[in-house]
């Protein structure tokens, strides 16, 4: 793919052959076994996925107790939904959930790493990672909302939540007009991983 | 953060260019080549299987990238984010001591034992234990 990642093809040969080396490594010591990687990737890919983020913010969106719960102790109130093992582990230890509202928009970067709320937005897209994102976002996060296509009030306040090893952020986006009535997966359908992170709303109902 | 030494390319506008990826929720790489797919996934699972903390990884993370971050950008190769990965990863395998003789699996080790480090605070994700 032409991407602005791409590099010379002998440096990522050297980057292949460096893990292929130290994976065998470590099997021929017994420290893992051949299957010990793939069974930990199929588990990340197939369980920890934004859907369950997008359950999490349809919940939010309908019930008021549990958003404000979510608001205050996310893991309590993850731990209220019937989403797979694992939620409180890899990075979801110190989940935190910040709720956009009328004037109040946020978005969430990683200055230091890649930091991010594995269990309900699943592996971080490329671009989150990208120097790009993470400097401009935390220096400029309106005029980067505005190139992302989120163009806000001058009176909507942004909020810049930067993920750490104490906290990782994700963002219950606003419940789209329109969409009274709806049921949870309705709602769900409509959030975005963007959405989770804000670099974007939610989806905005398809006219019936 | 040191973002004012990061080499961002400008379109004709003279503003950063993000990744071609970061616009639309469709079509979002979170690897782009399977090396990378693999290192992840040893990452994860040396710590999930309480070989080291998890939090020992992203510091050697955090260290890696921010020493590229503040290299000069003529004394340093174009951004790739996993090669940061690959390296954290070789600095926390070595560190803990796994490809030494006489290391000893999590697993196997006396709880009793004052010599070996202790068990891990953070809880861990019910992924398989190796066969």
């Amino acid at each position: 793919m032409s991407t602005p990642f791409s590099y010379p093809s002998d440096r990522e040969e050297q980057s292949a052959a460096q893990v292929r080396a130290l994976e065998a490594l470590l099997i021929e010591k017994g420290v893992i076994t051949h299957t010990t990687v793939d069974k930990v990737l199929g588990y990340f890919e197939s369980e920890m996925t934004p859907l369950n983020g997008q359950k999490i913010v349809a919940r939010a969106w309908v019930d008021p107790d549990f958003a404000a719960l979510l608001a205050t102790d996310a893991p309590a109130a993850v731990a209220q939904l019937d989403l797979p093992d694992g939620m409180a582990g890899a990075e979801g230890e110190h989940l935190a959930a910040v709720l956009n509202e009328p004037g109040v928009h946020n978005l969430v970067i990683c200055t230091l790493c890649s930091c991010f709320p594995w269990p309900v937005l699943g592996l971080p897209p490329y671009w989150y990672k990208d120097p790009v994102f993470r400097a401009r976002a935390a220096r400029e996060p309106r005029a980067v909302l505005t190139e992302l296509g989120v163009p806000l009030d001058d009176d909507t306040e942004v909020r810049v939540w930067d993920s750490s090893g104490h906290s990782r952020w994700f963002v219950v986006p606003e419940r789209p007009a329109g969409t009274e009535g709806w049921t949870e997966d309705q709602l769900a359908a409509l959030v975005t991983t963007e959405s989770m992170i804000g670099v974007a709303l939610a989806d905005v109902p398809a006219p019936v | 953060m040191s973002s004012d030494v990061v080499d961002f390319t400008y379109d004709a506008d003279g503003k950063a260019v993000f990744h071609d990826s970061c616009v639309t929720d469709l079509d979002q790489p979170t690897f782009d080549a399977e090396w990378q797919r693999r290192a992840f996934g040893l990452a994860v699972a040396l710590s999930e299987f309480r070989h080291y903390e998890w939090t020992d990884f992203q510091q050697a993370l955090i260290g890696e990238i921010g020493a590229w971050e503040k290299a000069p950008a003529d004394a340093r190769g174009r951004w790739e984010y996993y090669e940061h990965w690959v390296s954290a990863l070789h600095e926390v395998v070595a560190g803990h001591g796994l490809l030494e003789e006489g290391y000893v699996n999590p697993e196997d080790r006396d709880e009793h034992d004052d010599h070996q480090p202790p068990a891990p605070t953070v809880p861990s994700t019910p992924t398989p234990r190796p066969s």
